[in-house]
């Protein structure tokens, strides 16, 4: 037996299913799947591509050629691929291909809470869900099975919690890596080509359009058949009164707070046994169904005519984030102790760590009133109410095409900023960024080269010196590219050069061209950049303005001194001596 | 009678090596022949954030990764804003481990929101619950830096409290932190350890 958390089983199991290729885009909590098949496994292909949606296409080709392929993705990540697996889904499947995606049940890593079950009912695709790390190494051997046997994409999802929960895994250190190639078949075609010509063609019986036609329905319906048998869906009857039908960690919520409900747990959560579904039904008194996230399986429960309770009992997204063993205790044990949290304590907003060239940047936004839209990225942190660097933050790469559409709309009178991390850029902001010139817009875009996507543990992007296929022959230079693009004005300015940083920005925002300016600085905690002489706060002279707090700085807080009173002061531990701070205070009495 | 498990909740912000703890506590009670679970809920701690990890070890296996709240046997936490956060969720005789350390939070920095008017070591000790107060200043050496190594400090007494072989836990320290932290984070163990004997009679 190993201790593993769920990212590490589902990196394992890839290896014993043999998996050839893995592809995909970091994201919380799933990134660490591909993190660890890179370390532990060196006989798999892994890469981070430029996207969600180019690293699935990669797993689709490499599947096609008969290999067994992964992408990796957490859900929103999935909303950019959404149009490859649109293809992918009821089309021939070669090689099994599996999509690992993370939900961010609970909202636990940040995101809004999306469900990638939605996707299984959209495409009509099977979902495999796990309930611990054991599972999560088993159920992902068992997704390629059933896509190579069903010839049809699988998504495996895990959540924020399977992720980062530690627990047992049998390991047989005897298995050895064998990758699993298949030949099926030679054309696979998006399943619009192939049912256009099966429907609408004269002489669609033509052996070579028959060879492209995949029944896809028919598949679905044999897998939602045999799935009554599958040893990972398991019914398990006790007690009459209650009944639930679960899946995921809400299992094991269930089992711990209703140890005598009788069970139906199911590892594949889509398409659904009817068959055992009934066999509960007809077993208990009432039957519930306790699923994280949105009423999916619910909804689709009650369009068997199945009588389930849901969200009368357990009201769902947005109303609840995800389930605890609280919840369901609060719900179905009765005259359980409530507990309630202690009124009053001080919630931690995010902050970014000391040093990042992104405080640079905010500050400099704020103080010359220049309004802008950040990016997915550690500098969406200038958007919470502390700092109020930035009006506008949407989605990974946004930035870019949003200040252009407020340009656009303004005629071009406020320029309004787009920032924007390099993970962003090459993500799709780049395609923002075309656009912009060939529709001869003049925005100003900020791109902040920190040599890593910072905000999910520093991975490599096209611009870093550094990753899994990295030669520094192929290492991508933003501003060249920037160049090629067609942009006009391109500045490149280091951040803690805070004069010329400012000059740059001013000079690219009054710019009656579209201008970049690319703020570089290596991530401080990726890089772990040696640290310059720590700052202190002269108590004589400040004044408690806290505009050295509202920086944004972890390393500076304010703090009750022994005799009660409140100091401002700066965490040497944390300092880096970047000396931002310094330039924030109107009474100089921030010195290293 | 032998221990059939316990919840443990580990409390703290982002930095102050509670991943590194649990682990260390994990390998221990591997050897014992326990079954785990450990559920580290990151949040975004390495920005200022709170962090908190649920760990359980039984002798049956263990069931939900997440404590519920009322059923923790032992609060350890690195920070005493953070200890606030889960007294509720200790059980009638659940024992509180707490530092007196304290990050101000950002909202209260940035004056968002204002902080408790209360002492929260007060509050702590006021909860009803039993506890254990460590007083980072009081305990400061020049062998070792204790605003990095409270994790190790707070093994040593989690230790002692429970009769725990130390030569086996520093064993598993030594086998765990980089080499070159190996003889600090050992400085770390033993001055838990005199602070535990001093003082653990109060529980």
């Amino acid at each position: 037996m190993k201790m593993m958390n769920g990212n590490e089983a589902v990196a394992r199991g890839a290896f014993e299913a043999g998996v050839k290729v893995a592809s995909g885009f970091p994201g919380t909590p799933s990134t660490e799947v591909m993190d660890y098949t890179q370390q532990r496994y060196p006989e798999i292909y892994c890469e981070w591509s430029t996207n969600e949606k180019v690293g699935l296409e990669v797993a689709i080709g490499a599947s096609f050629a008969g290999y067994r392929s992964l992408a990796v993705m957490k859900t929103v990540g999935l909303h950019v691929a959404a149009d490859a697996l649109g293809g992918a889904a009821g089309s021939q499947i070669n090689g099994g291909l599996v999509l690992v995606v993370g939900d961010d049940v609970g909202r636990i890593a940040g995101d809004d809470y999306n469900d990638v079950r939605h996707y299984g009912n959209m495409f009509n695709i099977p979902v495999l869900e796990p309930s611990d790390s054991q599972e999560a190494k088993d159920l992902m051997i068992r997704a390629f099975e059933i896509s190579e046997e069903y010839s049809t994409p699988v998504i495996l999802k895990i959540t924020s919690v399977i992720c980062k929960t530690t627990s047992a895994v049998a390991i047989d250190d005897n298995i050895t890596y064998k990758v699993n190639c298949r030949q099926k078949y030679k054309v696979s075609f998006s399943k619009v080509i192939m049912t256009t010509m099966m429907m609408n063609a004269k002489g669609s019986e033509h052996p070579k359009l028959t060879k492209c036609f995949n029944d896809f329905p028919a598949h679905m319906r044999q897998l939602a058949a045999d799935s009554n048998d599958f040893d990972i869906n398991k019914l398990e009857l006790n007690g009459k009164k209650i009944g639930v039908i679960t899946a995921g960690t809400p299992y094991f919520y269930t089992k711990e707070v209703l140890p005598d409900a009788s069970i139906l747990k199911l590892g594949m959560v889509m398409p659904l046994p009817e068959k055992l579904i009934r066999q509960l039904a007809e077993h208990v008194e009432k039957l519930y169904v306790i699923e994280d996230g949105h009423d999916i399986m619910e909804k689709n429960i009650k369009d068997l005519g199945v009588k389930v309770i849901g969200k009368e009992l357990f009201p769902k997204f947005p109303d609840m984030m995800r389930f605890t063993p609280d919840i369901i205790e609060e719900k179905l044990v009765p005259d359980a102790p409530k507990r309630t949290l202690m009124e009053g304590i001080p919630f931690r907003l995010p902050v970014s760590c000391a040093g990042c060239s992104h405080l640079f940047i905010s500050q400099i936004l704020r103080n010359h009133k220049i309004k802008a839209a950040a990016d997915v990225t550690c500098g969406l942190i200038g958007c919470f109410p502390h700092m109020e660097s930035y009006s506008l933050q949407k989605c990974m790469g946004s930035s870019i095409a949003l200040a252009h559409g407020y340009n656009v709309a303004t005629d071009h009178k406020e320029k309004f900023v787009g920032m924007i991390g390099d993970g962003g850029f090459w993500a799709t902001g780049i395609n923002g960024l075309m656009n912009l010139i060939f529709n001869d817009s003049q925005s100003t875009t900020i791109i902040v080269d920190n040599s890593c996507l910072a905000m999910t543990g520093g991975q490599h992007v096209a611009s870093s010196e550094f990753g899994f296929n990295y030669k520094p022959e192929n290492k991508l230079e933003i501003a060249k590219v920037c160049e090629a693009i067609g942009v006009k004005d391109i500045v490149t300015v280091d951040a803690y050069e805070f004069e010329n940083l400012e000059k740059a920005i001013l000079n690219a925002v009054k710019s009656e061209t579209n201008s970049v300016v690319i703020v570089q600085k290596p991530c401080v905690t990726k890089f772990k950049l040696p640290k310059g002489d720590a700052y202190s706060i002269d108590q004589e002279l400040c004044t408690q303005c806290r505009k050295c707090i509202n920086i944004g700085c972890l390393a500076i807080e304010s703090k009750k001194g022994t005799d009660g009173k409140v100091e401002i002061v700066i965490n040497e531990d944390l300092c880096v001596g970047c000396g931002l701070c310094s330039t924030a205070c109107k009474f100089d009495a921030i010195n290293s | 009678m032998q221990d059939t498990g316990k919840n443990i909740i580990i409390a703290g912000v982002g930095g102050q090596g509670i991943l590194l703890f649990s682990n260390l506590l994990s390998k221990y009670y591997m050897k014992l022949g326990y079954e785990l679970k450990i559920s580290d809920v990151i949040g975004l701690g390495q920005r200022g954030g709170g962090v908190e990890s649920h760990f359980r070890y039984s002798t049956k296996p263990v069931l939900s990764p997440f404590i519920k709240a009322g059923d923790v046997d032992y609060l350890l936490s690195f920070e005493q804003t953070e200890t606030l956060r889960y007294l509720h969720c200790l059980k009638e005789d659940g024992i509180v481990f707490s530092s007196t350390f304290e990050l101000t939070t950002s909202s209260v920095n940035t004056r968002l929101e204002k902080d408790m008017p209360e002492s929260k070591t007060e509050l702590i000790k006021q909860s009803g619950k039993k506890t254990f107060i460590i007083d980072p200043e009081e305990n400061k050496s020049p062998d070792f830096d204790i605003s990095k190594m409270m994790n190790i400090v707070m093994l040593a007494i989690y230790a002692e409290f429970r009769g725990y072989s130390h030569e086996e836990m520093m064993q598993i320290v030594r086998e765990s932190v980089p080499e070159k932290f190996v003889a600090g984070n050992l400085k770390a163990y033993e001055k838990g350890i005199s602070i535990a004997r001093a003082e653990l009679t109060d529980i």
